[in-house]
């Protein structure tokens, strides 16, 4: 299923705020090709983790590697450079502006007309559409319509687009991707989850649906009170199982 | 590459939405336009023959011209999310301090109007690093910011009234060109057009429609909101003094109290013009139709004949009635007219209906007691 050694390993995390300890003591590997979702309730430090994962929050104690060497982030921007991006469940487009725009969002393409700087619309377009199609296999059936009236797949397309042009992208952590969506929208960005994955990616991916998580996982981190309370194989256990670890097993009830 | 041969497909985007996302762009100035047309219609009924003359068509557009400029940046400001209640201010104490430059230190009018662009340019810098640094809101900062350039202006001018300058200065303000439009009209086009390539084709276009429409998605991905923002109000800032400019050359002369509204004129003009107060959301086509509307109701009002004072009325009816029909024209259900009185009946509006009910009947009593009890008139002048 996966090769031998991770690109990503988190050993022995933990994050203080303050007094409180967000997580204790929580490993994670991240495999090129698979697809490891991450469950808990809410509280559980889900969010947490992928912080740290991501470089926003830096870990209180824990190593990380990356392709077997020490990984040290100090801020998104450093996950980004190393090929690891997360894609939000409020997602960061600008309603106003169209695909190309927001694809290219912050990374404008330019040329000099007469010594001026000026962005480079025709050539956003077409490299939008070409990264859409290649890599996410989505078509918009017209790309300079604005982002909020497209349908909530089509944006999470759009924001995929963006993660995985900029950068060598070789992690992407989708946090709630089908949270917003309807059963057909759901079916698409499973689907796109699928694609990522046969590209080599290792996709991390938060999810309160169950059925979301046994459709497309390899492997489920469950998470509880801050410590990983399981791992499994998705292949091999029930949702009982799952279920079971979420909770905490009868002593919860 | 696309991975595993299933190719998602998503062409089922509904046709109405898609026919909105085509007629979007066009949306912002069908409001301004209908408001145009109405008027066009009305003065060729009420007063045909002096409202359709070429000198007049010459000084609806030289009252244009004026506000043009500030518009193009106020569309920026505005699709930022912030607003400036300072450029009135701005454009006055920049052209008294033109004035001041050219008259008691003999400087060359062209050094003088530049003065004044980049002076306003430095005002509008202060306003953005009041909102930015010291984050005091867009509306508060600009607010007191245009007490104190107001202030400045009365400090520097006193109650005197400069006038008579060189002739560079009236061309800007009411001169022609031979084989063209008026120079104001002409300089009002032109930074249109400058507007439309910066809002297009320019890093700052592209983010501040990105900052109106999603600030935090901005932060997020990169952007400099701070600086951006900051940039939208120095283009204010120096439009501004831009109009100052024109505004000293249109009348050759001015004075601390000059050009006391042209914040809620251009404000207006934009608004109405389809550029939402909400971000995001920016028409620069749509700001050209409302200036051109406010100048052409104001002529329409003059050509009438009717009293100055009545223009402030007619100003605000026209804004709330363009407003309404934008944002009518952008709601999804249409029904509303229809069942106008059904609406009238829901527990909400019956709440308001009383009150309405309530408000009229305490001033129609207070009247009636006034009259009752009324004394012998007892005039105040």
């Amino acid at each position: 299923m996966t090769d031998a050694r991770p690109i990503v390993t988190m050993r022995r995390i933990c994050k203080r705020f303050g007094g409180v300890a967000a997580l204790t003591d929580v490993d994670l590997d991240a495999y090129a090709g698979e697809v490891l979702a991450i469950v808990g309730d809410n509280g559980a430090g889900k969010s947490t983790l992928i912080k740290i994962l991501t470089g926003v929050y830096q870990p209180t104690s824990g190593t990380m590697e990356m392709d077997g060497r020490p990984l040290e982030m100090n801020s998104h921007s450093d996950a980004i450079a190393r090929g690891i991006d997360a894609v939000y469940q409020t997602l960061a487009l600008a309603d106003h502006l169209d695909a190309p725009a927001n694809v290219f969002l912050g990374n404008e393409l330019t040329h000099r007309i007469a010594g001026i700087t000026l962005l480079d619309n025709p050539r956003m377009r077409s490299e939008a559409e070409r990264v859409l199609y290649e890599r996410i296999g989505v078509r918009l059936p017209d790309m300079s319509a604005a982002a909020e009236s497209l349908s909530g797949g089509q944006r999470q397309a759009i924001a995929i687009a963006r993660a995985v042009y900029h950068t060598d992208l070789r992690v992407l952590v989708m946090d709630e991707p089908t949270a917003a969506l309807g059963p057909q929208e759901t079916e698409r960005t499973l689907n796109l989850i699928a694609t990522l994955k046969a590209q080599g990616l290792a996709i991390i991916l938060i999810s309160h649906s169950l059925d979301d998580v046994f459709a497309s996982s390899d492997r489920v981190l469950v998470m509880r009170r801050g410590r990983r309370a399981g791992i499994v194989n998705t292949a091999e256990s029930t949702r009982q199982d799952v279920l079971g670890l979420i909770v905490g097993g009868a002593d919860a009830w | 590459m696309p991975g595993n041969g299933e190719r998602m497909n998503p062409t089922t985007a509904p046709v109405a939405s898609d026919l909105k996302s085509r007629l979007d762009p066009y949306m912002a100035i069908i409001g301004p336009l209908a408001m145009i047309v109405m008027i066009l219609a009305f003065m060729a009924i009420a007063e045909p023959t002096r409202y359709f003359r070429l000198s007049n068509l010459n000084i609806i557009l030289l009252e244009a011209a004026l506000y043009l400029p500030m518009a193009m940046a106020m569309t920026f400001v505005i699709t930022q999310r912030g607003i400036d209640l300072s450029i009135g201010s701005i454009a006055a104490l920049s052209g008294i301090i033109m004035a001041f430059l050219i008259k008691q230190f003999g400087f060359p009018a062209w050094v003088g109007v530049l003065c004044a662009i980049s002076i306003g340019a430095g005002l509008g810098l202060v306003n953005g690093l009041v909102i930015t640094k010291f984050r005091v809101p867009d509306l508060i900062g600009t607010l007191a910011m245009d007490l104190v350039y107001r202030g400045f202006a009365l400090v520097l001018a006193k109650g005197l009234v400069l006038a008579r300058f060189p002739d560079l200065i009236t061309n800007i303000g009411r001169g022609r060109l031979d084989w063209f439009l008026p120079i104001p009209v002409t300089i009002g086009l032109a930074t249109m057009l400058a507007g439309y390539v910066l809002l297009r084709r320019t890093y700052f276009g592209r983010y501040s429609i990105a900052i109106g429409s999603n600030p935090e998605a901005a932060e997020m991905t990169g952007i400099a909101v701070e600086r951006h923002k900051i940039y939208a109000y120095v283009l204010m800032g120096a439009m501004a003094g831009l109009a100052g400019v024109m505004l000293t050359g249109k009348l050759n002369a001015i004075q601390a109290t000059s050009a006391p509204y042209f914040n809620l004129h251009v404000i207006a003009a934009v608004v109405v013009g389809g550029t939402s107060l909400f971000g995001g959301r920016a028409s620069l086509i749509g700001s050209f139709a409302g200036v051109l509307l406010l100048s052409m109701m104001i002529n329409a009002l003059v050509t009438l004949r009717i009293e100055f004072f009545w223009q402030s009325v007619a100003s605000g009816v026209v804004i709330i009635s363009s407003v309404t029909l934008y944002t009518w024209l952008q709601r999804k259900d249409r029904d509303g007219a229809r069942s106008l009185l059904a609406a009238a009946r829901t527990p909400e509006n019956r709440r308001l209906l009383r009150l309405s009910a309530a408000i009229a009947g305490a001033v129609a009593l207070l009247l009636t007691l006034g009259w009752l009890l009324a004394g012998a008139p007892n005039p105040s002048g």
